[in-house]
Formats: C-alpha cells, sequence, structure tokens
C-alpha cells in the first residue's frame, strides 16, 4: 500500500544546483521500499521544515554539495524544532565545506548542528539506506 | 519584451540597462565611457580574446584552472599562485553561488563571516559586491588574461560590474547557464538576460575593446552527448554574435573515449563555421574549450591525475585552443591552491609533450566525427523549424518538446527524457533518445551500440548501467561494468 510507506524529504540545500546525486538517490530510497518527498535543488530550510509536515516525513535528508554547507546548514535543527518537528531524523552529506578538510572535524561541526548522521564525500546510496532503515525501525516507525 | 534572435536597439538595452544597475549599490559605480579608457590602458598581453587567437594561429592549447574565494587580497594571491606555481596559461575568476542566485546580502554575509573566520566560507568571488573598485584591485595586481567563469541566470549586473572593472573574457549563456544552473526561471527570461549581456560586450566592441565571451560547453557535466552539448554551443554562440560579439569560445566537456572526444572538438569547429557562416556571422572569431572531466572523481590523489592527464591528452590531441583543468582534490570539494596547482602542472607536461604529435583521422575518428555532425545537424534543423526560422525562439520551443534535452539537468524547463550510457568501447551513447529528432537510422545506431555493451555484460540496458556509469570513474574504470 503506498499510503502506508514512510515518507522522507530529500533535497539540496541554499544556492546549490548539483542534480545528479540528487536523482540517483531519489531512484535509490524509492527501489528500497521508502516514499521519497525529493525537493530536488535550490532548496531553502523553510522549504525542507514545510514538506516534512505537510507530508507527515520521518526524515530529512540534506545534501550539499558546492562548499556552503557550513552556512546553509546552521540553524536546520532549531528551525524543526520551533516547527514542533523536534525529533525528526536530520541527515546531512556531501561536499560540506570549502576546501579538503579532516572528516572528523566535519563530522563533529554537524553533529554540533543537530544532524544526526553525516556522511563523507564518496558514500553510496545503499550505505544512507540502511542506516536510514536502522534508525526508522530503532524508532519503531518501520516494521521489519 | 518579445524574445527573438535580433539586435536590441539602443533604446531597448538603455532602458533595462537604468533597472539592472539599481540592483545593487555598487551597480552605480559603473561608467561605460570611462570603463572603455580604462580597457583601452590595459596591456595586450592580458587581452584574452588576443591570447587565444594567437595559440589558435599557433596550435597551442592553453591551460586555465577554476579559481575565486571571497576575499579580495586573498583571491589575488590565489590566482598570482597558479600563474606563477601553477604554469597557467589564462586566470579565472569564479563566482561564488550566493552571487550566481543574485544573493547578494548572503555573498555580504560570506565575506564578513570569512573574514572572522580568516578563510573563505564561500565558494568564489562575490564580485558584485566587491564592487568596479575590488574587481579592477584583482585585474591590476594580476598578470595574465582574466576571464569570469560563474553559473549565474541572470548575469546583467555581474557583467556590467566585471567588465567594467577590466576583464576581458566571460563565460556563461541563455541556455548553459539556466538548464544546468537554475530549477524554476524560464528559457525566454534567461535568454533575454543573456542578450542583454552579450549587448553589452557588442558595445564594448562597437568601442574597439574586445571582449571573448563563452557558452558554458559541458551542460549538466554527466555524460552529455557530443550533440547535445554541440547544438546548444552553436545556439548561443549565434545569439551572442546577432549582438555585436566578435570573438567566441565553444566548449565540449570531456566524455572519456579518446576518439569520441577528439571527433567531437574536430566536429564542433567544422559545424560552428558553417552554421556561423550561413547564419550571416563570418566575420566571428571562434575558437574551443576543452573541459577535462565533469563528472564524479576518485577520492585517491594518484586515480585523480590520471583522470587529469587523459584529459590533458585528449585536449592536446584534439588541437582544442584551451583546456578547463580538475584538480587532485575533485571528489572533496574545493581545492587547495597547491592541489590546483598541482593539476596545471600535469596539464602543461602533457600538453607539451604532445604538442608535436598530430592524432591520425583515422577511419573510426571520420566516422564519429560524421555521427555527431549527423546528430546535431538533426537537432539544430529541427530547431530553427520550430522558431520559423528564429533559434531564440527555437530554442525555447525545442527545450518543451524535448528536442533538445540535456541529461540530469535540474531546470524544470528541461524534458528529462534522454538517458545517456556507454558503449562498449566507453563512447557517451543514448540508451533512450527520448524526442531527439534523429533519423531511425542513428536511433538503430545508439539501439546497437546499447545491445552490443548488454550482450557483453549479460545484461539488458538498464537505468542500473546509467547509474554504474555516472560512478564508474570514481571508481576506477571509465564503463561503469557490473559489479
Amino acid at each position: 500500500m503506498e499510503e502506508n510507506k514512510v515518507k522522507v524529504v530529500l533535497g539540496v540545500i541554499g544556492a546549490d544546483c548539483h542534480a545528479v546525486g540528487n536523482r540517483i538517490l531519489e531512484y535509490a530510497i524509492a527501489e528500497a521500499g521508502l516514499e521519497v518527498v525529493n525537493l530536488g535543488v535550490l532548496v531553502p530550510q523553510t522549504e525542507f521544515v514545510n514538506a516534512a509536515i505537510e507530508t507527515d516525513a520521518k526524515a530529512i535528508l540534506v545534501a550539499s554539495l558546492y562548499g556552503h554547507g557550513e552556512i546553509d546548514c546552521r540553524g536546520l535543527r532549531a528551525l524543526c524544532e520551533e516547527a514542533g518537528i523536534a525529533d525528526i531524523l536530520l541527515y546531512v552529506g556531501g561536499n560540506l565545506v570549502v576546501g579538503k578538510t579532516d572528516f572528523t572535524a566535519v563530522e563533529q561541526k554537524f553533529t554540533a548542528m543537530g544532524y544526526d548522521r553525516v556522511y563523507a564525500p564518496g558514500t553510496l546510496p545503499d550505505q544512507v539506506i540502511a542506516d536510514l532503515k536502522g534508525d526508522l525501525k530503532q524508532r519503531g516507525l518501520l516494521c521489519e | 519584451m518579445e524574445l527573438r534572435n535580433k539586435r536590441w536597439s539602443e533604446q531597448e538595452f538603455y532602458a533595462m540597462r537604468e533597472e539592472v544597475l539599481q540592483q545593487w549599490p555598487t551597480g552605480r559605480e559603473v561608467d561605460f565611457g570611462e570603463a572603455v579608457k580604462y580597457h583601452e590602458s590595459i596591456p595586450a598581453k592580458r587581452h584574452f580574446a588576443k591570447r587565444l587567437v594567437k595559440a589558435k594561429k599557433n596550435g597551442e592549447t592553453l591551460t586555465q584552472p577554476r579559481a575565486g574565494v571571497a576575499l579580495i587580497q586573498e583571491h589575488i594571491n590565489l590566482l598570482n599562485f597558479l600563474s606563477q606555481e601553477g604554469e597557467a596559461d589564462l586566470l579565472p575568476t569564479t563566482i561564488d553561488s550566493y552571487t550566481r542566485q543574485n544573493q547578494y546580502k548572503e555573498a555580504q554575509n560570506g565575506i564578513d563571516e570569512s573574514r572572522r573566520a580568516g578563510r573563505s566560507l564561500l565558494n568564489g568571488f562575490p564580485a558584485v559586491n566587491h564592487g568596479v573598485e575590488g574587481v579592477r584591485k584583482v585585474v591590476e595586481s594580476v598578470n595574465a588574461p582574466l576571464q569570469v567563469r560563474h553559473g549565474t541566470p541572470d548575469a546583467r549586473l555581474l557583467t556590467e560590474i566585471t567588465l567594467a572593472g577590466g576583464f576581458t573574457a566571460y563565460e556563461g549563456g541563455g541556455i548553459s547557464y539556466n538548464i544546468p544552473y537554475a530549477k524554476n526561471v524560464s528559457l525566454e527570461k534567461t535568454i533575454l538576460d543573456w542578450q542583454y549581456c552579450d549587448r553589452l560586450v557588442g558595445l564594448y566592441a562597437e568601442h574597439g575593446v574586445e571582449i571573448n565571451r563563452e557558452p558554458f560547453g559541458p551542460l549538466t557535466g554527466t555524460l552529455v552527448p557530443p550533440s547535445v552539448s554541440h547544438a546548444v554551443a552553436i545556439i548561443e554562440g549565434m545569439l551572442a554574435a546577432e549582438q555585436g560579439v566578435k570573438n567566441i569560445t565553444l566548449g565540449y566537456g570531456q566524455c572519456g573515449n579518446l576518439i569520441q572526444d577528439v571527433a567531437a572538438i574536430k566536429a564542433l569547429e567544422q559545424l560552428a563555421d558553417e552554421y556561423f557562416r550561413e547564419n550571416g556571422y563570418p566575420d566571428c572569431v571562434l575558437t574551443t574549450v576543452f573541459h577535462q572531466w565533469m563528472g564524479g572523481f576518485p577520492q585517491d590523489e594518484a586515480k585523480a591525475f590520471a583522470v587529469i592527464s587523459w584529459g590533458a591528452a585528449a585536449a592536446a590531441l584534439a588541437k582544442a585552443t584551451k583546456v578547463i583543468v580538475k584538480t587532485p582534490h575533485e571528489a572533496l570539494g574545493i581545492p587547495t591552491k597547491e592541489a590546483n596547482a598541482q593539476g596545471l602542472k600535469t596539464t602543461k607536461q602533457l600538453i607539451n609533450m604532445l604538442r608535436d604529435q598530430m592524432f591520425p583521422i583515422t577511419k573510426d575518428v571520420e566516422d564519429e566525427i560524421a555521427i555527431i555532425k549527423a546528430e546535431t545537424r538533426c537537432l539544430l534543423n529541427k530547431v530553427f523549424e520550430l522558431g520559423q526560422g528564429d533559434c531564440a525562439i527555437g530554442a525555447v520551443r525545442a527545450f518543451q518538446a524535448g528536442v533538445l534535452d540535456v541529461p540530469f539537468a535540474p531546470s524544470k524547463y528541461n524534458l528529462n527524457k534522454i538517458l545517456p550510457a556507454r558503449d562498449n568501447q566507453g563512447a557517451v551513447r543514448l540508451f533512450d533518445t527520448g524526442n531527439l529528432p534523429f533519423t531511425p537510422d542513428i536511433i538503430d545506431f545508439h539501439q546497437q551500440k546499447m545491445a552490443e555493451r548488454g550482450k557483453a555484460e549479460g545484461r539488458n540496458p538498464s537505468f542500473q548501467m546509467v547509474i554504474d556509469d555516472i560512478y564508474a570513474i570514481s571508481h576506477g574504470r571509465l564503463v561503469g561494468r557490473p559489479r
């Protein structure tokens, strides 16, 4: 039943228009049995939050490829809290900062911003999907 | 204003100009007459157009990086490093992504945060915020031809400021900076906005200041078949020429199969000469740019250097006038200046080693040139037909109908129906030709090529094959064979 599928919001944040990975993630997540609300590229924070509320999504998957991730991603958790979806899963991945940086430091920075999972460049969709299913099951939102 | 491929009247241009220069306070610094005088003081060796013409004549392939940071002095240091340490022949100024979306307040915030953090938080140089004065500091502090490189659907103010600031080359176009760079902006609007930019370049030309224009060749940079990008490049070139642009560089992004890549540059030169001549622009000087692989890169730097080298070899053997260089940090985001210089030096070494070698135009190359030309003609003929002879109107209608269709583009004005994949030798073909107006012979050719690969891999061509091809180079090969 389509209606019973868990929904996740997907999009590329800020002024970023990298579309290829977004298309592939949409395809792979849908193939894995989840419903993808794909907002595409150039997505402001408020649009992620509004889409999550409107569709009752259980996770927001944010991508940033162009290096402004640090500025663009800050404050999304607070916006979710204000909007009454404080507990929603927040994932982020891509090339999150300008320049080649030690990923541990990047992960710490984004975890401190309130993201549940932070992905390094080159992560394949399979890993994100496995984590997503695991986290949703742990929260009782997805059956075995 | 109604869209058509016709040179704007003075009245049309100046009416719009008044509005454009008010979009941000720095617009007030622009004074056309003074800017023309400023250009006259720029020494010939920093003229982009002149350098390209010389290179074409001498059979050189010039190297050019991408680079840009938030603050003026840091940007100057970066460019000088790439020129001195990286031996770059031509220099860029890559514009940050907020400016590309006309978000000048966000760009200002990025400048302020970069000052506080002591490092660039922007992925490029916010030229509109720095204004004519800031841009001239850059122009006066580097000793090589400078080009603006960006991805801005509405670049009118950016063009005004950077050209008044002394830049001698400018990338972009109404299609190539819309379809891969925007989501919701109509093609009518971006083509009109770029006619404004081209008309401004035309005005400079009429005052004796030659500025090079370059449509963005690679589009989405992801398995774009040569005929699709060639059709767009030739249309944008003609749109620019109609507005009075005299020096144009047409581009192509490396696909990875050497025969296809060499053939693509040859076909682009031949087709462009023909279409420009037949459509009333015989005096336009045309050169070519080859973009090293624009898709996903290996994270391992040694492997990335192999991808860079292969692009350098293809550019040199195809005798492109210039090559846009990648860096060993490509898979991880924006490179350090050292990594950028390494990519440049790798490329220059290859180019120097190959400059006296001719790639033979064998039967394979000839056949590939013929197929690219036949496909491009199908697309362009249909564009002119849809526009009743007008390629601006035709381009808008062609995208609506999927006659022009760019794989993996974010724009909703792109049909997204075609699907590219590699054939068994790694050349980019179409697994689904969508609504492209190809002849039955050409459609058969693509189907045969895909079937041949499917047979070799023991699987039917499918979307999985497309995905495998997108990840293939970052995983160590050209063709995405089943894992």
